[in-house]
């Protein structure tokens, strides 16, 4: 605490915040929560994803990305914006191969947890289908991109924290994959099990192998309290 | 459902969908010009290619995964396969507290499956008769005129689901077991509710069994003679022949109660049991290879267990076991409708063996899983509630599943389902006036069985059991097929 | 005045949906007084004969037949609920969707390490064709209401069908509400 903080509003809500603060930082610490998934509180903002995008200052723009300003006016939780949440939620859900059922991370899953939070009962948009291979060269971690959102999350990790760049980007639209450091796959990185980019991964993608389905069912993440839940307690606000 | 007398011409009758079983079936009879059944077919409508898809999933998830096979017996499944895995990952035997974990959970699978198929499924026939009218037909019909039989149904079955609920954190499509042993134990909380309630439970499963056992003497004829036909059998049992539903060694006997084998290692199950594919009928006859195609075919289920078994670890069960045997007179039992009677011992054996594991303290125990030296390959036997099922699955360096193959207790019983439907449309429809009640005794026999249909797609997708029917010769009936 | 009637199926699924709904345990004393079965594997009635205020669908759509069925049920129903993960997106059976029909059917008739001989694939005029894809059930039909779970529990079911039953908008608890 510097002395130089100041106050925003949020949903009609006194916040404060610092210089420098992002929005969703901001409200984090207020006990505010912002539904995102490619954010996460160690790494640098990327703006991938939109769902925290609310509207400031009456115009749209990305919480975790902007900076919190005195006197700003910030609208996150209305019908309009949770449904295009809903709509963003849903695209991520038929452009990949969502098993929830048998999923290793589900009840641990943000993806899920979102759409648990934001009340969809199922996707409605046409399913995509597209074939993924699992890449389970290396022995202690596994990629399966039939559920990568494609947060950047390791990505940022990997580049940022580990110093190992293992993951990047190829192509667009929809064919944009998850890509890695190596002509093949993912045993020829530098990758590790103990790198913060193997776990730091929202969904199923990134995952430890021969942990799965460790916690038994009701003590997960999310089997009780909705995503988001940690953030509000914080101050005493209820969850919705 | 009849037709004028007059009109004389060759017809086909479907029974679409065959009801309370599980999962999805049809059958289709073709009758001759003079209302003779020419042929019998039993159809489930079903694909859905679990042994494909399942390659290049990391070896842990299968057991999560094939459960989604059926839902009436997800444990069967999830155990059989984490036991397969157990080989993968190189452990032999999981702790004391892993393993009596599972066979609680499985114990509790058996009450619940079992007292659906009695109760949900097969009760209508029994209590209201075969031919009685189809709106009277189900458990609703059940619960208003038998609320004491209703209250056994919704029980006993809720029980078995606590059961699995408590060991595995779901009533269906539990998590717990992993490869190696489970995930959590049985807390003490879970325990000591379950322990209040089990004698209750027991003691219903016995009044059910005199009920049934009173059914079947009221009408012995029809329970003797409906659909019979001699067999092989094959079951798991264990050591000296104790029936053991979870683990143990194949052993298969003759229609005279003769072995063919005994003491057979799971793993080596692929030496006596081959799947044939008939050109003609599109599905899998598994049969004991020693014996060929024609003399091979066996049945699984409750009326195996039995006759497989020299004797039952529970007493209640082992009396009513002896009991049972004396109908066989030192033969095996082969009344189609003694499929419910055995399940009903069962059923009480299973309610025997959950009330022992509840005062086992080492399902408190802490020490969950084990890991050992990775294999390549994993093959598991576990007794369902509808008999014999194996996994075999074979697995590379980097924990993908290459290979899976399922013989699931439905499908052992094909041969018999066929034959029971054969038996059961020339006795009950050649020459007669075709009623929706006479067709009903066509599912009463499918459901002596209780088929999980469901299971048996995994593979045999769409597999039509061709019935071949025999007319009083023994000369087979000519297969012309359609009109 | 007469009951409400509920019909239900199951089409490319496990059959745990049905099984959940028997999990409403002692409930369903309950549940039978509020509705009456029509048609459904859990009864003998084999055809529709008469307007069903709910239909319960349990299972995606891999064949013709389901979507014969499917029809069938939006025709005869007021209200049409998808029932657990497999009518809501395929689940499991939909792994299938990947790899391709073909490749499922040669794995599992021609290439079992127990099939005897070099195997067939089965074809027959009283089988359904199966459809290259599992279909949720609400890219083939319209769907009025999403219940999700893998099953979902005995307690959701209870919640959600009570509601409908008697006139007021499903809604479930956060614990009840889940995708496995």
């Amino acid at each position: 605490m510097n002395g130089q903080e100041f106050f925003f509003t949020v949903d009609g809500r006194q916040v404060r915040a610092e210089p420098g603060q992002t929005i969703i930082a901001a409200c984090d610490a207020a006990g505010i929560y912002i539904p995102r998934l490619c954010h996460h509180p160690d790494l640098k903002p990327a703006g991938h994803c939109k769902l925290c995008s609310c509207y400031i200052d009456g115009r749209r723009a990305s919480a975790c990305t902007m900076p919190a300003a005195p006197g700003m006016v910030v609208i996150s939780d209305n019908e309009e914006l949770n449904n295009d949440r809903r709509v963003v939620l849903n695209m991520l859900f038929v452009e990949g191969n969502h098993i929830c059922a048998t999923c290793e991370k589900s009840g641990d899953c943000e993806l899920q947890a979102l759409a648990y939070r934001l009340d969809i009962p199922s996707p409605s948009l046409p399913y995509q289908w597209q074939r993924y291979e699992i890449d389970a060269s290396h022995p202690d971690v596994f990629i399966d991109r039939n559920t990568c959102v494609l947060c950047s999350r390791c990505i940022r990790a990997s580049r940022d924290l580990d110093g190992k760049s293992v993951f990047g980007f190829a192509g667009r639209g929809l064919g944009m994959r998850l890509n890695i450091d190596a002509k093949a796959e993912l045993d020829e990185t530098t990758f590790s099990a103990i790198d913060k980019a193997a776990k730091i991964c929202p969904v199923g993608c990134i995952v430890i192998k021969r942990t799965g389905y460790r916690t038994p069912v009701g003590l997960r993440r999310f089997d009780v309290t909705p995503i988001g839940s940690d953030i509000e307690n914080k101050s005493g606000a209820k969850p919705k | 459902m009849s037709e004028p007398s007059t009109v004389s011409r060759a017809r086909k009758l479907e029974i679409d969908p065959v009801t309370r079983v599980e999962g999805h079936g049809k059958v289709t009879i073709r009758l001759d010009e003079a209302g003779k059944v020419q042929e019998a077919r039993f159809h489930v409508v079903e694909f859905r290619g679990f042994e494909r898809f399942i390659q290049g999933k990391l070896y842990w998830e299968v057991p999560v995964i094939v459960q989604r096979l059926c839902g009436i017996c997800p444990v069967s499944h999830h155990l059989a396969a984490a036991k397969a895995m157990d080989a993968i990952a190189g452990v032999d035997a999981v702790t004391p507290t892993a393993d009596k974990l599972r066979r609680l959970m499985h114990y509790g699978q058996l009450l619940q499956s079992n007292a659906l198929h009695i109760f949900h499924l097969a009760s209508p026939d029994l209590l209201f008769g075969f031919g009685a009218p189809a709106e009277k037909r189900n458990i609703v019909s059940v619960l208003e005129t038998f609320p004491e039989i209703g209250k056994w149904a919704i029980f006993i079955r809720k029980y078995g689901q606590e059961v699995i609920k408590a060991t595995g954190g779901k009533k269906i499509h539990p998590t717990s077991a992993v490869p190696g042993g489970v995930t959590q134990n049985l807390c003490v909380e879970s325990r000591d509710a379950l322990r209040r309630d089990i004698e209750q439970i027991l003691s219903w499963c016995l009044l059910a069994l005199d009920k049934l056992k009173q059914i079947v003497a009221e009408r012995e004829a029809e329970h003797k003679d409906f659909a019979y036909f001699e067999s092989n059998y094959l079951s798991l049992v264990g050591a000296n022949g104790v029936m053991d539903l979870y683990d143990g060694t194949l052993r298969a006997i003759d229609s005279a109660g003769g072995v063919i084998f005994d003491g057979v290692e799971p793993c080596l199950y692929r030496e006596q049991l081959i799947e044939e594919v008939r050109p003609w009928s599109f599905m899998k006859f598994p049969h004991i290879r020693s014996l060929g195609r024609d003399q091979g075919w066996y049945r699984v289920g409750p009326l195996a267990q039995l006759n497989c078994a020299a004797s039952i670890d529970t007493p209640i069960a082992e009396a009513e076991r002896r009991l049972f045997m004396n109908i066989g007179a030192g033969r095996p039992v082969h009344a189609t409708l003694a499929y419910h009677y055995a399940r009903l011992i069962c059923l009480v054996h299973s309610a025997e063996k959950i009330q022992q594991l509840l005062f086992d303290d080492d399902l408190q125990g802490d020490d969950l899983i084990l890991s050992g030296q990775r294999r390549g390959s994993g093959v598991s036997c576990i007794e369902a509630p509808r008999g014999t099922l194996i996994h075999h699955y074979e697995v590379d360096e980097r924990d993908q599943v290459t290979r899976a193959n399922l013989i699931v207790s439905t499908t052992s019983n094909n041969e018999a389902l066929n034959r029971a439907v054969a038996s059961v449309a020339t006795t009950y429809l050649s020459g007669q006036e075709i009623t929706e009640g006479l067709l009903n005794h066509i599912e009463v026999a499918i459901r002596a069985y209780d088929p999980c249909l469901s299971c048996a797609t995994h593979a045999l997708g769409q597999m039509p059991l061709i019935v071949t029917l025999e007319d009083a010769a023994g000369e087979v009936v000519d297969r012309k097929v359609k009109q | 005045m007469t009951k409400p009637r509920l019909a239900t199926c199951s089409l490319t699924g496990c059959f745990g949906c049905h099984m959940s709904l028997l999990d409403i345990d002692e409930r369903l004393v309950e549940l039978v007084d509020l509705v009456e079965f029509d048609k459904s594997p859990l009864t003998d009635k084999k055809e529709f004969d008469r307007e069903v205020d709910i239909g319960f669908i349990e299972g995606g759509c891999s064949s013709d037949h389901h979507i014969r069925t499917l029809t069938e049920f939006r025709k005869n129903c007021r209200i049409l609920v998808s029932v657990g993960a497999c009518a809501l997106n395929g689940n499991v059976p939909a792994m299938r969707n990947t790899v391709g029909l073909k490749e499922c059917l040669e794995e599992a008739y021609l290439n079992g390490p127990t099939v005897e001989g070099k195997g067939v694939i089965p074809g027959d005029e009283d089988l359904p064709l199966l459809l290259d894809k599992v279909y949720p059930a609400h890219e083939v039909v319209r769907i009025d209401y999403f219940l999700p779970g893998c099953p979902p529990s005995g307690d959701a079911i209870w919640s959600f069908f009570k509601a409908l039953l008697t006139g007021h908008e499903p809604s479930l608890p956060y614990r009840q509400f889940k995708y496995d």
